[in-house]
C-alpha cells in the first residue's frame, strides 16, 4: 500500500535549486483549498498531463476544483506532469508525484481524475501514472489503486488510450462526476471489477472493459449485456456556476487572468471543427450573470485581467451591452478584458475596440483557406472581398499587427488555393503599408488539418507528407518580405497527432512502446521525440500509413461510433456531400439543421440554448 | 522592463532616469507608504517579477486604491528594494507602493494580511514622505542566512576561508548578453562565516554589498564556494539602507 504521509517539504525543497522554475512544484497559490484528509470520505486528484504553465490555465479543471471541493465530504487536490528537469530529479530522489496542495502522493488518493484535453498528451498520462507509481493498465490494478477517469475533448475518441483508463467521462463531467461519485463511495469496499460493473449504471461513462474492439479500426462493441451499445455524451441544460474563488498563480503561467465561460457550443458549423460540434448546443450565459461573477472573481482574485470564453464571442447575443456594463462597472479598476475567437466582421472590430482603451496590440482573424470555393467547403462564410475590407477597418482603427490563420491540407484544396493564401496575404500586407505605414505586419500561420472524430471531415484521410510539404515550401518562398510573417507545423507532429486523434485500440500497445522508447511531451517542438515513436511503429507491426491515408468509407464503421456526441452521423455524412458540392450551410441560430442535438436530448431545451425554439428539430430546411 | 516594477541586478541597473523625473512630477502628490514584510518557503521561488505581481494583486484585494502610471499599459507603483533571488526567502524586506489617497497604515496592514497568499507576511506598514530617495538608491548591503544540507562543515569552513583569502574571484555574468564576460565577486562580499544551524543543516552567514551595478548574490557566493549542488534553505535576514 502507498503511504498516504505527505513527503516532507525538506525532501521536495532538496531539489528545487536544481530545476527551471521551482515554483512550480510547490504550490502556495492564493485560493488553494487545503482540507482536512482524515475526516473527508472521499479523496480525489485532478491532474493535468503537462507542466504546470499549462495545467494552471486550464478552465475545466478550475470548474472540477470548485465544484468538488464545495462538497463537504470530497478533498480534491491538484497535480501537474512536472517538466524533464524535475522529472529526472524525482525519479531519481525516489520521490514520487505529489499534490500541490497535502504534498501527499498522488497514488493514496482514492480516484485521480486525468484530463484527456487533447491526444498530444497521450505519452504524457503514462509519464503521469508512472511517475505515480501507479500501473499503467487497468488490468494490473486493483482496488488498492486510484480509480482513473479521464475526461476532456479527447475522450470523444478514447480508444488509443483505453487500456490505462477505468472510465471516461463521456460529455460535460460537470452533470456526470458527482454521479460518478456517489455511486463509487457506495461500491469502494468491492474488487474492482465490481465498482466498475456499479457504474454501468452511471449514464455518460464508458468502462473500456467492457466492451471490444472488432477488426482494424473496426467498431468497438460490448462484451457485457450490462454495457450500452452507444454511450450519448452528458449535457447541462444550463452552463455550471463560475468557479469564484479561481486560483491566483505564484508563477508565470501560459494564460495568468481570470476567466469567465460566457458561451459553450458554437452555431457556425464549421466542418473541421470537433471543438463546435461536441460541444453543441450553444448556450449562453446571461450578461447579467457574467457582471456579477466578474465583480465577485475580482474581490476574490485581484487579477487585472478576465478572459471571455466561447468559440465566438461575438455571437454572443447581448455581447455589445455585455461588454459596455463591464467596462462601466470597472471603470477606473485597471481591469483588462480579453475576447477571444472573433469572426471576421466589422462587429468584431468594434468590440476589440471598446475593450482596447487605446491600446493596439495585434489582432487575429481565422479565415482558415485562401479561397472563396475553399472556405465554401470548410463552411467559413466568408468572403475574401469582405475579409480585405475588414483587414482595412482593422489597420485604419489603429492596429499594426494582423494574424491569419490558415489550415493547409483541407480536403479536395489544390495549388491553387495556396495561390490565394499568398495574394491574400500580399494585399492584406498592402492595405497595411498604405494605411498603417512601414511598422505594419501580417503574421500568417499555417497550421495542418487533422480529419478529426466527430466532425464532417471525419471520412477524410490525412493529407500526405509530399503535398503538405511541398505546399510549405510554397508559401516559404512566397510570404517573404518586410512585414510578413510566416509560421506553420512539422509535418512529423501533424502525423503524431492525426494518428492519435483517429486510432484504434490496437494504439495501446503503441502508445505505451513509444513512451517506453521516451516518448513524451509530445506537443512541445523542444521535447517531442519521434524517433521514439518511429522504433515503436516499428516494434508493434503498426502500419500508420494505412491508418492515415486512406479515406474511410461512408458506409463502415468507425471506432469512435460508440460515443455519440448528440450530432448524428447521418447529419455529419449530408453535410460531408454539401462540402463536396461546394454548399454552405448556414448558422443554425436563425434555422435549424436537425443535426441531432434537439432530438437526442429531448425535454432539455431552456430559454439559454440557441436552437430555435423547443422541438424545433424537425425545422430542417436541409 | 514592465512599467513602474524596478528591478536591480547585480550588473544591470534598469532604472530609467527620465521617466523617473516624470513620474516623480506628476505623482508628487500621492501618499507613499512603505511595507516591510517576509516570504519563506513556496514564495522563496518566485521571481521579483512575480512577487510585484502577487504584490499587485493582494494590494487590490485589499481594495487599496493604488497609484496607477499613464499610458496605454498602465502598471501600479511599485517599488522594491532590491529583487530577491529564485529559491530565497526573506524575513525583512521592503516595499515601497504609492496610492491615490491617503490610508491609515494600520488599516493598511490588517487589510493585507487578510488577502496576501500563504507564506507571505506583513510585519510593518509605514508612511514615507513622497520625496524621498527610491529605496534602491539608499540601500547598501544585505544580509543572508544560507543552510545546507549534505555537505562536511570541514569541506565549507575551508572554502569559506579559502574565498575571503582570494583577491579576485570572477564569475560569468548572469544574462544571456553578458556571454563570455566575467565579474570579480569578492570585492562584493562584505563578511562570510559559519554560523550555527539546527542539524542536518550546516549555517554559513553572509553580508553583501547591494549597491546599483554592485550587489553581491548568495548563488553567486555559493558557485564560488564550490557548493553550488548542495540542497539549501536560503533567507535574506536583513537589508541595510544608508543613513
Ligand atoms: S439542433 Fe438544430 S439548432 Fe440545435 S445545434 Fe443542432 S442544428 Fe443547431
Amino acid at each position: 500500500m502507498t503511504t498516504i504521509q505527505p513527503i516532507p517539504w525538506e525532501a521536495i525543497e532538496a531539489l528545487l535549486h536544481r530545476v527551471q522554475k521551482p515554483g512550480r512544484y510547490v504550490g502556495g497559490e492564493y485560493n488553494a483549498i487545503h482540507k482536512p484528509w482524515e475526516t473527508t470520505a472521499l479523496h480525489m486528484c485532478l491532474a493535468f498531463p503537462d507542466i504546470y504553465d499549462l495545467g494552471m490555465s486550464n478552465f475545466a479543471l478550475a470548474i472540477f476544483y470548485e465544484l468538488l471541493n464545495a462538497r463537504p465530504e470530497v478533498l480534491a487536490e491538484r497535480a501537474y506532469l512536472p517538466a524533464p528537469d524535475m522529472i529526472a530529479q524525482m525519479r531519481q530522489a525516489s520521490l514520487p508525484l505529489y499534490t500541490l496542495e497535502s504534498y501527499r502522493p498522488v497514488a493514496a488518493f482514492d480516484i485521480l481524475a486525468i484530463s484527456t484535453a487533447y491526444e498530444q498528451l497521450y505519452t504524457n498520462i503514462l509519464e503521469l501514472l508512472d511517475l505515480a507509481g501507479i500501473p499503467l493498465r487497468a488490468a494490473d490494478r486493483d482496488a488498492t489503486h486510484p480509480l482513473i477517469i479521464g475526461g476532456g475533448h479527447g475522450t470523444f475518441n478514447p480508444e488509443p488510450v483505453a487500456d490505462f483508463f477505468d472510465v471516461f467521462v463521456i460529455g460535460e463531467a460537470e452533470a456526470v462526476l458527482l454521479e460518478l461519485i456517489d455511486t463509487w463511495q457506495a461500491h469502494r469496499h468491492l474488487p474492482r471489477e465490481d465498482q466498475l460493473r456499479a457504474l454501468l449504471d452511471v449514464p455518460g461513462l464508458y468502462i473500456p472493459r467492457f466492451y471490444q474492439a472488432t477488426g482494424e479500426f473496426g467498431a468497438v462493441v460490448p462484451t457485457d449485456p450490462a454495457a450500452p451499445a452507444r454511450i450519448l455524451k452528458r449535457l447541462l441544460p444550463t452552463l455550471p456556476p463560475t468557479p469564484i474563488r479561481q486560483l491566483v498563480p505564484n508563477v508565470e503561467v501560459t494564460h495568468n487572468r481570470a476567466v469567465v465561460e460566457i458561451q459553450r457550443g458554437c452555431t457556425r458549423g464549421c466542418r473541421f471543427c470537433q471543438a463546435g460540434s461536441i460541444t453543441r448546443p450553444v448556450r449562453e450565459r446571461p450578461a447579467a450573470e457574467i457582471v456579477e461573477s466578474v465583480a465577485a472573481i475580482l474581490d476574490a482574485t485581484g487579477y487585472e485581467e478576465v478572459a471571455l470564453l466561447s468559440l465566438s464571442s461575438a455571437d454572443h447575443s447581448e455581447i455589445k451591452p455585455l461588454l459596455e456594463a463591464l467596462l462601466e462597472r470597472f471603470a477606473g479598476r485597471h481591469l483588462s478584458i480579453s475576447l477571444p475567437s472573433l469572426r471576421i466582421e466589422s462587429f468584431s472590430v468594434d468590440l476589440a475596440d471598446m475593450l482596447s482603451q487605446g491600446r493596439r496590440s495585434g489582432f487575429t482573424f481565422a479565415p482558415e483557406a485562401g479561397s472563396d470555393a475553399l472556405r465554401r467547403r470548410i463552411n467559413k462564410d466568408i468572403a475574401t472581398a469582405d475579409l480585405l475590407a475588414v483587414a482595412e477597418e482593422v489597420f485604419r482603427r489603429g492596429w499594426r499587427t494582423l494574424k491569419l490563420y490558415f489550415m493547409l491540407g483541407l480536403p479536395g484544396e489544390t495549388d491553387e488555393d495556396i495561390e490565394a493564401i499568398i495574394d491574400l496575404a500580399h494585399r492584406v500586407r498592402r492595405l497595411g503599408l498604405d494605411i498603417g505605414g512601414r511598422k505594419t505586419e501580417v503574421h500568417v500561420s499555417v497550421s495542418t488539418f487533422v480529419p478529426k472524430p466527430h466532425t464532417t471531415f471525419q471520412w477524410a484521410a490525412l493529407a500526405d507528407r509530399y503535398t503538405v510539404e511541398r505546399r510549405q515550401s510554397l508559401l516559404r518562398e512566397r510570404l517573404r518580405g518586410r512585414g510578413l510573417r510566416l509560421s506553420w507545423n512539422q509535418y512529423g507532429s501533424t502525423r503524431l497527432e492525426a494518428l492519435l486523434a483517429r486510432g484504434d485500440r490496437r494504439l495501446n500497445a503503441v502508445v505505451e512502446a513509444a513512451w517506453r522508447n521516451g516518448a513524451r511531451f509530445d506537443a512541445w517542438d523542444e521535447w517531442r521525440n519521434l524517433e521514439a515513436w518511429e522504433r515503436a511503429f516499428a516494434e508493434t507491426g503498426f502500419d500508420v500509413d494505412a491508418a492515415l491515408y486512406r479515406p474511410r468509407a461512408t458506409d463502415e464503421p468507425l471506432p469512435w461510433d460508440h460515443l455519440h456526441s448528440g450530432v448524428e452521423k447521418r447529419f455529419f455524412l449530408r453535410d460531408y456531400r454539401r462540402s463536396q458540392a461546394g454548399e454552405l450551410l448556414g448558422d443554425c441560430r436563425e434555422s435549424c439543421h436537425a443535426c441531432g442535438i434537439l432530438v437526442n436530448y429531448p425535454g432539455m431545451w431552456t430559454a439559454e440554448w440557441e436552437c430555435p425554439e423547443q422541438g424545433g428539430g424537425v425545422k430542417s430546411k436541409a | 522592463m514592465n512599467g513602474e516594477l524596478q528591478i536591480t541586478d547585480c550588473e544591470c541597473s534598469i532604472q530609467n532616469p527620465k521617466s523617473e523625473i516624470q513620474n516623480l512630477k506628476s505623482e508628487i502628490q500621492n501618499p507613499r507608504y512603505r511595507l516591510t514584510f517576509a516570504t519563506q518557503r513556496t514564495l522563496a521561488y518566485v521571481s521579483v517579477l512575480e512577487l510585484g505581481k502577487i504584490w499587485e494583486r493582494s494590494l487590490r484585494r485589499a481594495r487599496l486604491p493604488l497609484k496607477y502610471s499613464q499610458g496605454y499599459n498602465p502598471r501600479p507603483r511599485l517599488h522594491f528594494a532590491a529583487p530577491l533571488p529564485v529559491g530565497c526567502g526573506s524575513e525583512a524586506d521592503l516595499l515601497d507602493v504609492w496610492l491615490e489617497a491617503p490610508v491609515d497604515p494600520q488599516r493598511m496592514r490588517t487589510a493585507l494580511t487578510d488577502v496576501v497568499p500563504p507564506d507571505l507576511s506583513v510585519i510593518d506598514v509605514r508612511a514615507v514622505p513622497e520625496d524621498e530617495a527610491a529605496l534602491s538608491e539608499q540601500l547598501v548591503a544585505a544580509e543572508y542566512r544560507v543552510w545546507l544540507r549534505d555537505v562536511d562543515p570541514q569541506i565549507v569552513q575551508s572554502a569559506v576561508t579559502d574565498f575571503l583569502h582570494s583577491d579576485t574571484l570572477a564569475l560569468a555574468k548572469r544574462g544571456r548578453k553578458y556571454r563570455g564576460k566575467t565579474y570579480n565577486l569578492r570585492p562584493l562580499v562584505e563578511e562570510l562565516r559559519l554560523e550555527d544551524a539546527p542539524a542536518p543543516w550546516t549555517g554559513l552567514w553572509m553580508r553583501v554589498y547591494a549597491r546599483p551595478g554592485a550587489t553581491g548574490r548568495p548563488d553567486e557566493v555559493l558557485k564560488a564556494l564550490d557548493l553550488n549542488d548542495a540542497p539549501r534553505r536560503c533567507t535574506r535576514t536583513r537589508l541595510i539602507l544608508a543613513v
